[in-house]
Parts: C-alpha cells; sequence; structure tokens
C-alpha cells in the first residue's frame, strides 16, 4: 500500500507543476494585451488574472477525465482482465503522471522559449505517447489527432475573421467617423450589450454546462440578450455621464472606453480559461485518485472530479501566473505601446467569439491559437502598428511539435517508469 | 519570454514623429541664421550653424534607427516602402538646412541691402511652408490610430494641400529674389553672385523637401 501513496503523492506534484506551467503559458493570453494597451497595470492584471483563474477553476473548472483518458485510449484495456494483465491499473495510474510531467516539461520548455502553444494539445499529445507505448498504434484514435491538427486551420482563421470584423465594425462606428468622441458615447450601449451577450452565452454553455444541464437554445439567447441590453443600458449611461478631457487628443477618450470593454473581456476570459484548462492538469489526476481508491484493482470509466483536486489545480495555476507570467508580461509591458485598447479588445473578443461557437459546434479550438490569429485579424484590418511576421513562423512551428514532442517525452518517461516500479 | 505578444513588433511611428520633431528643430533655426548672416554677425552664424548640425546629426540617428527596425518581415498598416521615402524626403529637410549653414559659414559674403527684405520674405515663406509639413507629418500617429481611414485621413489631405499651396509660393518667392540679386550683382562680385544663387537654390530646396515629405503621406493614404 506504501507504493499506492508514494504514487499519489507524484501525481499531485505531477499535476501540480502542470498547473504550474499553464498559468505561466497561457496568463499573456488573457491579460498581455491589456498591459500592452495600458489598460492595466502588471500588478492588477496579475491580481485580476488570479481571481479569475482561481474562481473559474474551482466553481466551475469541470472533467474533461472522459476526453482525456477515455477519448484517446480506450480506458477499458487497462482493466486487470485486459491486455496488460494484472498490471493494468497500476499501468495506468503511471502513465498517467508520466503524461502529466511530459506536458507539463514541454508547456515549460515552450513558456521559457517563448512560445504560445496549446496546454490542451500538450496533454492530449502525451496521453498519445503512453497509448502508443501500452498498445502500439492500435491504441492510436485517430479522429482525435485529425481534430486537432484541423484546429491548427480552424482556430486561427476564425478568430482572424471575427477579430477582422470585430474591428472594422469599430473602424467604421467610432474611428472613421469625424466626430470619435460622441460615435463613442452614441454606440457604447450597443457594443457593450453585445459583448455582454457573447459573453454570457459563451459562459452558458462553455462553462456552466459542463457542471449543469444547460438551458435551451432560445432561452439562452434571450437570457444572454435580456443580460446585454440590461448591463449595455446601465454601462452606456454611465459612460455618457463622463466627459472626455479637455485637451486631450482625439481618440483619448475612445481608447479610455474601450479600455474598460478590454478589461472586463481579459477577465471575462481568465475565467473561461481557468474553467476549462484547470482539467488538463486535475483530469490525470483524478484518474490516478480514484484507481488509488480501489487499491489500484479497478478502473472506472468515468470519474468524477473531487473539489480539492480543482482547488490544487487553481492553486497551481495562480502560482504560475505569479511566478512565471509576471516575467513574461513584464518583459511585453516594456516592450509594447503599439497596442491600443480598442485593437487589445477586438483581438480578444474575437477570440472568445470563435471559441463561444466553436465550441458549441463541437468544433476542436485552442483558445491560444485563436487569440494569435485575432492579432493577425486585426493588423489586417491596418489596425495594428508593426508586426513581427518571422515570430509567426516560430509559434506555428511550435504548434505543430507540441503533439509529437510530448507524446514522445511521455513515452520515454512511461518506459523509465514502468522498468523502475514493475 | 515574450510568447504571444511576441507578434507585435517595435511599431516605427513614434521614432517616425521623433525624427519629425528633430527636424523641424532644425528648420526654426534658419531664420536666425540667415538674420545673423545678412547683419554680418560671423559668430553667431558659426555658432547657429553647429546647433543645426547637431540636431541633423540626432535627426540621422533616428534615421537610422528606423531603418534598422524596419525588416521585410513587418507586416504595417502602410506600404513599408511608402514609409522609408517619407523618412528619406523628411530627412532632406534637415539636410538642406544643414546645408545651408555650411554655405553661411564658409565665405563671408557680403549681402547688398536691396536684397535683404527679399530673401527674409523667401526665409518666411520657407519656415511657413516647413510649418505647414511639421503640422501634417506630426499627426501620423494620430493618423495610425485612425488605421488610415476616415475623417482623419480628410483632415490630412487638407494639411497635405496647405504645404504645396505654401511651397509654390516659396518658388515665387524665391524667383523674386533671384532677379533682385541680378538687379545688384555688380554691388557684390562674381564669388558673392554664385555664392548668393546657392543659398538661394538650398533656402528653396528646404521648402521643396518639405513638399515632397507631405507628400509621401498622400502616396501612404492613397495605396491602400
Amino acid at each position: 500500500m506504501t507504493i499506492g501513496l508514494v504514487i499519489l503523492a507524484v501525481a499531485l506534484a505531477a499535476a501540480f507543476y502542470m498547473a504550474w506551467t499553464i498559468g505561466a503559458n497561457d496568463v499573456a493570453n488573457a491579460m498581455g494585451t491589456s498591459v500592452g494597451s495600458g489598460a492595466l497595470t502588471l500588478i492588477s492584471a496579475i491580481l485580476l488574472a488570479a481571481v479569475f483563474e482561481f474562481s473559474g477553476a474551482v466553481l466551475v473548472g469541470a472533467s474533461v477525465t472522459e476526453t482525456i483518458s477515455k477519448g484517446i485510449i480506450e480506458v477499458g484495456l487497462f482493466e486487470r482482465t485486459g491486455p496488460l494483465g494484472e498490471d493494468g491499473p497500476m499501468l495506468l495510474a503511471l502513465g498517467m503522471i508520466c503524461a502529466l510531467l511530459a506536458s507539463a516539461i514541454w508547456l515549460h520548455a515552450a513558456t521559457h522559449f517563448g512560445m504560445p502553444v496549446s496546454t490542451t494539445h500538450s496533454i492530449v499529445g502525451a496521453v498519445f505517447g503512453i497509448g502508443i507505448v501500452s498498445f502500439g498504434f492500435r491504441g492510436v484514435d485517430w479522429s482525435t489527432i485529425g481534430q486537432i491538427v484541423a484546429s491548427w486551420l480552424i482556430s486561427p482563421l476564425l478568430g482572424g475573421v471575427l477579430a477582422f470584423g470585430t474591428f472594422i465594425t469599430v473602424r467604421r462606428l467610432i474611428l472613421e467617423s469625424p466626430d470619435p468622441v460622441a460615435a463613442t458615447r452614441r454606440y457604447a450601449p450597443y457594443i457593450i450589450g453585445v459583448v455582454v451577450g457573447v459573453m454570457t452565452l459563451s459562459f452558458i454553455y462553455k462553462v456552466l454546462s459542463r457542471r449543469f444541464e444547460a438551458p435551451s437554445v432560445l432561452l439562452s439567447l434571450l437570457i444572454a440578450a435580456g443580460l446585454g441590453a440590461a448591463v449595455g443600458a446601465v454601462a452606456g449611461a454611465f459612460v455618457r455621464a463622463t466627459r472626455p478631457a479637455r485637451d486631450a487628443g482625439t481618440f483619448t477618450y475612445v481608447e479610455r472606453v474601450f479600455a474598460l470593454l478590454q478589461i472586463a473581456t481579459a477577465c471575462f476570459v481568465a475565467f473561461a480559461h481557468g474553467a476549462n484548462d484547470v482539467a488538463n492538469a486535475v483530469g490525470p489526476l483524478a484518474t490516478i485518485a480514484t484507481l488509488y481508491n480501489t487499491g489500484f484493482t479497478e478502473v472506472v470509466g468515468r470519474v468524477g472530479v473531487p473539489t480539492w483536486t480543482l482547488f490544487l489545480g487553481g492553486g497551481g495555476i495562480v502560482l504560475g501566473l505569479a511566478t512565471l507570467g509576471h516575467r513574461v508580461i513584464a518583459t511585453i509591458g516594456r516592450q509594447i505601446t503599439e497596442i491600443t485598447p480598442t485593437r487589445g479588445f477586438s483581438a480578444e473578443f474575437g477570440a472568445a467569439t470563435t471559441v463561444l461557437i466553436a465550441s458549441s459546434l463541437g468544433l476542436p479550438i485552442s483558445t491560444t491559437h485563436t487569440l494569435v490569429g485575432g492579432v493577425i485579424g486585426v493588423g489586417f484590418g491596418h489596425g495594428i502598428a508593426a508586426l513581427n511576421l518571422a515570430t509567426v513562423r516560430r509559434i506555428v512551428t511550435s504548434w505543430v511539435a507540441t503533439v509529437p514532442v510530448a507524446a514522445v517525452l511521455a513515452a520515454v518517461l512511461f518506459v523509465v517508469a514502468r522498468a523502475v516500479v514493475l | 519570454m515574450r510568447s504571444i505578444l511576441g507578434l507585435f513588433a517595435k511599431s516605427p511611428f513614434g521614432p517616425l514623429a521623433e525624427h519629425t520633431q528633430r527636424v523641424h528643430d532644425t528648420v526654426v533655426l534658419i531664420r536666425p541664421l540667415m538674420e545673423a548672416f545678412i547683419e554680418g554677425d560671423w559668430t553667431r552664424t558659426q555658432e547657429i550653424y553647429e546647433r543645426i548640425s547637431r540636431l541633423e546629426h540626432d535627426a540621422d540617428v533616428i534615421k537610422n534607427d528606423i531603418r534598422d527596425h524596419l525588416p521585410k518581415s513587418l507586416f504595417l498598416p502602410v506600404d513599408r516602402g511608402d514609409v522609408l521615402l517619407f523618412l528619406r524626403e523628411q530627412d532632406r529637410v534637415a539636410d538642406a538646412a544643414e546645408d545651408l549653414g555650411v554655405l553661411l559659414t564658409m565665405r563671408r559674403t557680403p549681402t547688398p541691402p536691396a536684397l535683404k527684405r527679399v530673401v527674409l520674405d523667401l526665409v518666411d515663406s520657407v519656415i511657413r511652408t516647413s510649418e505647414a509639413w511639421f503640422e501634417a507629418a506630426a499627426e501620423l500617429p494620430t493618423l495610425q490610430e485612425a488605421s488610415f481611414a476616415g475623417a482623419e485621413v480628410d483632415k490630412m489631405m487638407e494639411r497635405i494641400k496647405r504645404v504645396s499651396d505654401l511651397e509654390w509660393e516659396a518658388d515665387q518667392r524665391q524667383a523674386t529674389a533671384s532677379k533682385v540679386l541680378f538687379e545688384h550683382e555688380d554691388e557684390i562680385g562674381a564669388v558673392s553672385v554664385m555664392m548668393w544663387m546657392n543659398i538661394l537654390r538650398v533656402l528653396g530646396a528646404v521648402a521643396n523637401h518639405a513638399e515632397n515629405s507631405a507628400d509621401m503621406l498622400r502616396l501612404m493614404m492613397a495605396r491602400r
């Protein structure tokens, strides 16, 4: 029984490390452009990210154990009666630990070299590695691989198109108008209303539906429309009550209003990220915890996620963004002054909307990839002073590398661990 | 450690505005320079020339920095070539101001009394053209903020048109000054006449390059 306890302890540490790297790698997604535009200071960005990531993770962080272990490799194969025999359940536990470690190491390295990779693709790749070592290539579900490859194209394309559309709309309505200040005051309630509506829908489908029964489409739309109209009216009245500074530049007032929208969008993205991505660390841990409870004798197909593991995952993410993420954003804050709130808002809102549409259509999509597409989309709307296309090549390379690197890393770790433990 | 924000490159528009400011700083010294020269105050002429020369060098440093940070892999809202052409023409404004300083300090050239007023009129006209250019060029960051579209484009087109009108006026005054110079050619000797021809030409060049630089702004907007 002591070996079981050791495995559980190692699993805890590995899951925490994974959560830590998720926080470090992804914090720039939610908060980076807000710091870059000056809408948030570094400290307030970290604090807001911590609050929203943690509450997202703990309040609605839910189980993707099904996708992590069942969708990729057939968990049933690990049963004592399966092809691996008596050691099956123990091998599953070891495999999950190796998957966590491998994807955490890859995320750590990617963060170190400044490559925004998908944390989901990383853990999926690592679990593949375990599956291949255990059962050969027949253990691989190629349709999941196909979905990941499709998401390399779909995520940035859809994110880019929607961000482009958002920015062009802001441009037409406000930036191009003869009096941008008056235009901002006129359209603020509608823009805020639409943003709140999309956030509400996203909240219902991406977040609530993981824990609870989702309301019908009509009801969801009604709730979103009602909430959007109400918040839009109140916030719009608030905006109209403010006045631009007398000697400010043409766009100073416009950008100040959009800074608030950008912060709201950023907090939402952080919340949704905490809710969705905590599972990448916690899912495999939950599998191991369930195995531990049965004394590594039984494989349970569908495992619940204990609340304490969500706290562990949320805490890890917060620690990651506070330690490494701090450095990521600090560097950015000094280097970038080009991205203004109208641009940052357009990119973030386009990405958030894409994630909503894609997930309700059941398309696999990565928030990271979507945001990269969003930024480029705003660039195509002539919105950004200078984009570094050389970086795009580097980022795409790291996307493609994620699944195979995580898989090979996990496989190597698994072979070693198997030899040591059994 | 740059993550997704490694996508954002250093914007050339901030340094471009800085370059505009530095070039403008050299141009505003032209009037005191010409006044000192016409009055035959050679020490003051030398002193102002040295200030212009230093400012022109500062502008060169900024210019080279912009060029160094404008690789082809950069994705800009305007054509990269247009940005570089604008920068080149803008830099030539400061170059012309420095050339003027060189001409005025290389030889103690006398001024025929009748020439004084028409030359100062020409200087005024050149300064006005440059001021109009400065008003246009200094708004480039605002134009970028408006993503090179809408009402800001119309305002910019107005400013550019004004530069062009003023430059035409400067041309007229340069022609007038040349005529007056030859009416009084016997008062100062052939070498001084040659010097004055060059001085008038370089003064005109300041306004010419200011106009060309403003025209490059027009290209940036028109090619979109």
